[in-house]
């Protein structure tokens, strides 16, 4: 899966906790969860899930705690998968 | 230096599912999710032992220069009382302080690095559609807003 791909899985995620949607609209590497999309907080956990889930993969402590962005939460994914594949 | 935080417990009854699998091992401690599971009303500990961290990294972040979201690695302590519950918050070497109230419709944290000033915060909270619209120009200390609720301290 490349970078691209894995962004357009990430929306279809993170659509119903937002209601933002203009900047649902405009997501891109540089889109912060908490400040452009106005995730609640709590919620946040919940796409920490929805991801494990849809990827396969299992997201530790330290990788959830850089998950802010689009950009961060991609190159976790990217990382996750690249070693599952090892 | 100041936080607060306030959960409009109606709303996060819809807008998260914290029964889901795995959900309480990505926020709470072995010991928090002890308090969960063997609270009288776990809802209600759930959203406790959330406005606590929240309210103490409210004052962390801005201490630290530090944004991350690491639930987990904050530590509640609660001394339960009888209309107000006083807790801590530890986190790396830090410890803040934390008083909540807990309502029928909503639970509200304010969070201290000093144990004296717990008693000196003012808290003001309004609800729907009384939320003063120039609050910003009070130079709150903190600011909370969830669902029907916008929370300031002072």
């Amino acid at each position: 899966m490349n970078k691209e791909e894995i962004i357009e899985a990430l929306k279809t995620i993170i659509e119903p906790y937002s209601e933002e949607l203009t900047a649902l609209a405009h997501i891109d590497e540089n889109t912060d969860f908490i400040n452009d999309l106005k995730i609640n907080s709590a919620n946040l956990v919940d796409i920490v899930l929805d991801i494990e889930e849809k990827f396969n993969i299992e997201i530790d402590n330290d990788s959830m705690a850089k998950m802010l962005t689009i950009k961060a939460t991609t190159e976790i994914i990217a990382q996750k998968l690249e070693a599952h594949a090892r | 230096m100041l936080g607060n935080d306030i959960v409009d417990l109606n709303l996060a009854k819809t807008q998260s599912n914290w029964r889901r699998k795995n959900y309480l091992g990505k926020i709470f401690t072995v010991e928090e999710q002890l308090l969960i599971t063997s609270a009288e009303k776990p809802d209600e500990m759930v959203w406790l032992l959330w406005s606590m961290k929240e309210s103490a990294y409210k004052i962390h972040n801005r201490k630290t220069g530090i944004r991350n979201f690491a639930p987990k690695s904050l530590n509640c302590t609660i001394y339960p009382n009888t209309d107000q519950v006083k807790g801590t918050v530890s986190i790396d070497k830090d410890t803040y302080f934390t008083k909540s109230k807990i309502q029928s419709k909503y639970i509200h944290t304010i969070a201290t690095p000093i144990y004296s000033k717990l008693k000196e915060i003012k808290v003001s909270i309004y609800e729907v559609p009384n939320h003063p619209c120039d609050y910003k120009r009070t130079k709150p200390g903190s600011v909370s807003h969830h669902g029907q609720y916008l929370a300031l301290v002072y």
